[in-house]
């Protein structure tokens, strides 16, 4: 009876939380396919003409996204060589100062990203001539290292390595040691954390704001800049349209390494 | 052999790091007090204005992570202790917003908060207001963003350890004859302080760091240290400023970190090892 008291108290407060946390993005699919510039509930009507805005020159949408979708997985493929190397080396060897060398490899975490944005733009304004997907490329590589390392290390972790010794007494040389038994033990680890890294690239605000010269202008950035000018569903057109994209993500996420990863 | 196997590992990384992220960081610092000695940070911290700036950006944190701690702990605990398949739906839910940017979860807000936003068509419609409130661009919007936005780190660090709090010692409490209360605040609470902890610590370093939020809802007359930095350089161009500000959060950060782990090290020790840490 006691505990029943308890149960409902948590179970509003949950519900409540709930609606809070999926209003705003209900409300954004909603606008998204209002007719009026201005947008009213009930919605007046229905159109489509916010999501060919999307697609036109114009906004510059879609070259914006390709430029996200470029940077992001280009640094994604660059740290998980680095970031999977790296925990394998604080994971399979005890050394001296490992904590140390774990702790230098996921440091970027700590330093506000619009602190490194700024060291960096000052960097290249003294070197000068940095084109500017190089200058955001930089940058996004950095900050999105420590999340590669951290889950393949979480899953490295527990792994009982003298499984490696057996194979290789059983005659696997040590590159079939490495793709057969170390690759797919980390494997979840690595998918979880590129999941993550990618996204915080795709998403990147602050350092990509300071960093981002007229040429090469990411999506978020874009979506900034248009909603300075002009404050209409075109936005909720292209905000329907990034969380269609999460949405798809988070089922293949669910398949592929199940969703209590997250839970820590 | 096995040690050298080691270092060629790290080496990638550590060169890359080395490069691109502490040399520059180092460079930048050095170069900043060699130009304008502690003169930029001397200002920061004897100007009104910029000190406003540091206390309105802690305000706002404190709020944010209490408002996400108060919220986020009976929906955790709902969470971890529920057998229903509503567990699997809050999760997408918690994890949804958690993929969507932060611009698109901003863009949200300024629709609903507007001045012909969704809640004050509403609140007019219905005749409890009569002229319409002007919630976006002031401190509350921000903090409501906010709290939308980081609320499910907090839930997710909370649920990882009220999960693996075995309900029987709830029990075992109840049938001593502890009240609800009684149990919560003697057993329940601080098995969970880790999860705790760890997430208040998330929530305010993200938001003490936050950019897009306070730009988007507060409008051009609101400041916290990470939009500064940006309004120092692309507005006032006073680097030196921008510098002294950007060094200054980062210093903050890493003070509550190193708090952190000197705390956590005694609760761990207290409570009888760091599993869940």
């Amino acid at each position: 009876m006691r505990e029943k008291r308890v149960n409902i108290f948590s179970t509003i407060v949950a519900v409540l939380v709930m609606l809070f946390l999926i209003a705003p993005l209900v409300v954004i699919v909603i606008a998204s396919f209002t007719p009026t510039a201005v947008v009213v509930f009930p919605p007046k009507g229905f159109s489509l003409k916010w999501y060919e805005n999307i697609f036109s020159s114009s906004t510059h949408f879609m070259e914006g996204l390709a430029n996200s979708l470029k940077i992001g997985l280009l640094a994604t493929l660059l740290d998980i060589l680095l970031g999977v190397t790296a925990a394998l080396s604080v994971c399979r060897h005890d050394f001296k100062g490992k904590n140390a060398l774990l702790n230098y490899f996921t440091s970027p975490m700590y330093v506000p990203s619009v602190a490194f944005a700024f060291v960096l733009l000052q960097v290249y304004s003294q070197i000068g001539g940095v084109p500017g997907a190089l200058r955001i490329f930089i940058g996004h590589f950095i900050i999105i290292l420590p999340y590669i390392v951290r889950n393949t290390v979480s899953v490295l972790h527990v792994f009982n390595w003298t499984l490696e010794d057996a194979a290789t007494s059983l005659g696997a040389n040590p590159v079939q040691v490495f793709f057969k038994i170390t690759i797919p033990v980390a494997r979840p680890g690595i998918v979880a954390g590129a999941l993550l890294a990618f996204l915080y690239s795709f998403d990147e605000v602050a350092l990509s704001s300071l960093l981002s010269t007229p040429k090469f202008i990411t999506l978020p950035i874009r979506i900034m800049n248009y909603m300075e000018l002009t404050f209409d569903p075109t936005l909720a057109a292209i905000s329907t349209f990034l969380i269609a994209g999460s949405l798809v993500l988070i089922v293949l996420m669910d398949k592929f390494v199940g969703l209590d990863m997250f839970v820590k | 052999m096995r040690k050298k196997q080691a270092f060629l590992l790290a080496l990638p990384a550590v060169l890359a790091l080395t490069v691109f992220f502490l040399i520059p960081m180092l460079y930048i610092l050095i170069k900043t007090l060699v130009a304008n000695g502690l003169s930029d940070f001397i200002r920061f911290f004897t100007d009104p204005f910029y000190l406003d700036i540091l206390w309105t950006t802690v305000r706002v944190s404190l709020v944010s992570t209490l408002v996400s701690l108060l919220l986020g702990y009976p929906t955790a605990y709902y969470m971890a202790r529920t057998q229903s398949r509503m567990k699997k739906v809050m999760m997408v839910i918690i994890l949804f917003p958690f993929l969507v940017s932060a611009v698109v979860r901003s863009y949200g807000w300024m629709v609903i908060l507007g001045k012909n936003g969704l809640l004050n068509q509403l609140l007019l419609g219905l005749g409890l207001i009569q002229k319409p409130l002007s919630i976006l661009n002031t401190e509350t919007a921000v903090i409501i963003g906010m709290i939308h936005l980081l609320i499910p780190y907090m839930i997710l660090s909370l649920v990882g350890v009220l999960q693996s709090i075995d309900p029987n010692v709830e029990y075992a409490a109840y049938s001593l004859g502890a009240g609800p209360a009684e149990t919560f605040c003697k057993v329940i609470f601080p098995l969970s302080l880790p999860g705790i902890i760890s997430g208040c610590v998330m929530v305010f370093t993200m938001s003490m760091t936050s950019y897009v939020t306070p730009k988007l809802l507060g409008g051009s007359k609101f400041r916290m240290m990470a939009t500064m930095v940006v309004q120092e350089i692309n507005v006032s161009f006073d680097w030196g400023a921008a510098s002294a500000i950007s060094y200054i959060l980062l210093a903050v950060i890493l003070l509550i970190q190193v708090l952190v782990v000197l705390s956590t090290a005694g609760t761990m020790k207290r409570l009888g090892g760091g599993k869940n840490a």
